[in-house]
């Protein structure tokens, strides 16, 4: 029997064991915005600057302290989540990550779920058929699926429901209640579950193959259950480990760069248009955050994977 | 599945011969200049139609196909070499500290999302036109030494490679006469992949402005396609749609067929397919 005591020491464990991680991606971070990004004390004293000026800023901003000092600090200010400010507006980028990050998760939700939902119940069907007509329909449609740019996807979604039928408005963010929601987060979920369908249909179906082959899944079948309750019961069980790393790990991708994509095109006030715009902008102190955050989002989420797992299989340890 | 056998290589020769011609100067060399009026449709002058500038969309389209392949090429070769290089190290020291350097170096930039990276990167660099190419090759190297490191155990397994030690072979002879010409099956599927996924990335990149630079590619014409769609202009969108697909779509389906042609375990099993 499992103590809640000892479930709490596994993720004690799992996290301190992520830490290499997070200093390799903050190290990377730091190593590439700030030690070879350009040099904001020359930016702050416009065109000319003299020597001495230069020189007098760069103390102030700490600049001329070690390598190492810098990293440490920055350390610092992103464990107490002391971001700074944003150089084109000023606003705090805790504030602003706030404000920005709760529109992201409602415009990527509901395709990352419909999408995940859609593609194993495809993986499930082609799995049952195997080697049949509906099988190759399904898994040559998802070679299709995976062929398609997520940029063609948006395009097309835009032309046809944008400015042929002019269902859903393709620009902007004006959610306001539960039927403007809708209309905003449709063309993003459709274009998500579009993008993601191939990939996923395709390694699900892999999995679910290789886990009909057991004995017992055969057993059931001689036993004379239905297609469902095999399905579920019997083989989804068995490849549930693989199969729950993927769809977790593929959270913190997802996030920042379907996010990127949709939101810079439809002009929607999340946090991949903040951190696209800093990109072009070249706003530091938002890269930095957004990049380390991006970091820990991944440490949760191989964390919470891992739990999972065990909660499904107790044959995994609390190694 | 015998015509996709014979149909995803002939279009990548087909994609082949339209990319050397251009690096000849045989063919699309005027990509750049104006040559209609804006929007022009489809005639006998310029097949595809014209862009809002007037530049002839087929002759764009093919230029590109020259930019994918600098691109799909440079980054399957380099990421190849070192993804087989450090995966094969990791494998032959498997557990060791080197091991593990390796690996929570890979672990590290599997964390950070990708075009986050580039981004990074071509700040670092200050827009440099190659900041993307070098993204890439850091980024993709990973899975390449994931598959080549499982693969490289596997065979340590086998005994031949503890042979060839307790003969005297050194760690260079070793991974160069015994492990490379076992991988080589594994290397080239996942050059084909890593190609078809830099040429994707290269799209999204482009798209969003921090990819090509001062040339043509897919995906600038598909975020002047995006332009276009509004005002009802869709040949940017089709022409540059189709060109990518393809070739993807060839690339993805010849690395499907390579995996199951080449490698040594399920050789036989397509042969009784066949059959």
């Amino acid at each position: 029997m499992t103590s809640r005591f000892e479930l709490l020491g596994f993720v004690t464990r799992k996290l301190a064991a992520s830490l290499p991680l997070l200093l390799g991606v903050t190290l990377i971070s730091f190593t590439l915005t700030v030690h070879f990004g350009p040099d904001p004390a020359h930016a702050m004293l416009g065109k000319n600057p003299t020597a001495a000026d230069l020189a007098a800023l760069q103390r102030e901003l700490g600049q001329d302290r070690p390598f190492w000092m810098r990293y440490a600090d920055y350390l610092h200010r992103l464990a107490t989540l002391d971001l700074g400010h944003t150089e084109t507006s000023g606003e705090k980028v805790r504030d602003l990550l706030a404000r920005t990050m709760p529109i992201s998760a409602l415009l990527l939700a509901p395709g990352f779920i419909l999408g995940t939902a859609l593609a194993l119940f495809l993986a499930m069907v082609a799995a049952w058929h195997r080697g049949g007509r509906l099988d190759r329909l399904i898994t040559g449609v998802s070679v299709v699926g995976m062929s398609l740019s997520f940029v063609i996807i948006i395009i097309a979604l835009q032309a046809v429901f944008g400015v042929w039928l002019g269902w859903f408005p393709v620009r902007g963010w004006a959610v306001d209640g539960p039927a403007s929601y809708l209309a905003h987060v449709t063309i993003p979920t459709l274009a998500f579950v579009f993008a993601s369908i191939g990939y996923n249909t395709r390694f699900f179906r892999a999995m679910l193959v290789n886990a009909m082959n057991a004995g017992h899944v055969r057993t059931a079948r001689a036993y004379g259950a239905g297609p469902a309750r095999i399905m579920f019961r019997h083989v989804l069980r068995g490849c549930l480990l693989p199969i729950m790393t993927r769809i977790v790990y593929s959270v913190p991708a997802l996030a920042i760069s379907g996010s990127l994509l949709m939101e810079s095109h439809f002009s929607i006030p999340g946090i991949g248009r903040v951190t696209y715009q800093a990109i072009l902008s070249g706003d530091q102190p938002v890269i930095m955050a957004v990049v380390g955050l991006s970091a820990v989002l991944f440490a949760v989420a191989v964390t919470v994977a891992d739990l999972l797992c065990r909660l499904a299989d107790p044959r995994i340890r609390l190694a | 599945m015998v015509v996709v056998d014979w149909i995803a290589p002939l279009i990548v020769v087909a994609y082949v011969i339209a990319a050397v011609g251009v690096w000849l100067g045989l063919w699309a060399d005027g990509w750049g200049e104006i040559t209609g009026v804006m929007w022009a449709a489809p005639s006998t002058d310029h097949w595809l139609g014209t862009n809002r500038l007037g530049q002839d969309i087929l002759l764009r389209a093919v230029a590109a196909t020259a930019t994918a392949f600098e691109i799909g090429l440079l980054v399957a070769l380099a990421s190849s070499m070192v993804g087989g290089l450090l995966g094969a190290v990791a494998g032959l020291f498997n557990g060791s500290r080197l091991d593990e350097l390796i690996l929570w170096l890979k672990g590290t930039i599997d964390a950070i999302p990708f075009y986050l990276f580039v981004a990074a990167v071509a700040f670092a660099l200050q827009g440099h036109a190659m900041a993307m190419h070098l993204a890439m090759i850091v980024v993709f190297w990973t899975t390449t030494a994931r598959v080549v490191r499982a693969e490289t155990i596997r065979l340590g397994q086998s005994g031949f490679i503890e042979a060839a030690r307790a003969g005297g072979s050194t760690h260079a002879r070793v991974i160069v006469r015994h492990l490379l010409p076992n991988l080589a099956h594994v290397l080239l599927v996942q050059a084909t992949l890593v190609f078809v996924a830099a040429i994707k990335a290269e799209v999204v990149l482009s798209f969003l402005g921090i990819g090509v630079q001062d040339s043509i590619s897919w995906g600038l014409m598909l975020a002047e396609a995006g332009q276009d769609i509004m005002a009802g202009q869709y040949m940017n969108f089709l022409a540059a749609t189709l060109f990518l697909f393809g070739l993807v779509m060839a690339g993805s389906l010849l690395a499907d067929r390579m995996q199951i042609r080449l490698d040594p375990r399920t050789r036989n099993q397509w042969r009784t397919q066949i059959q």
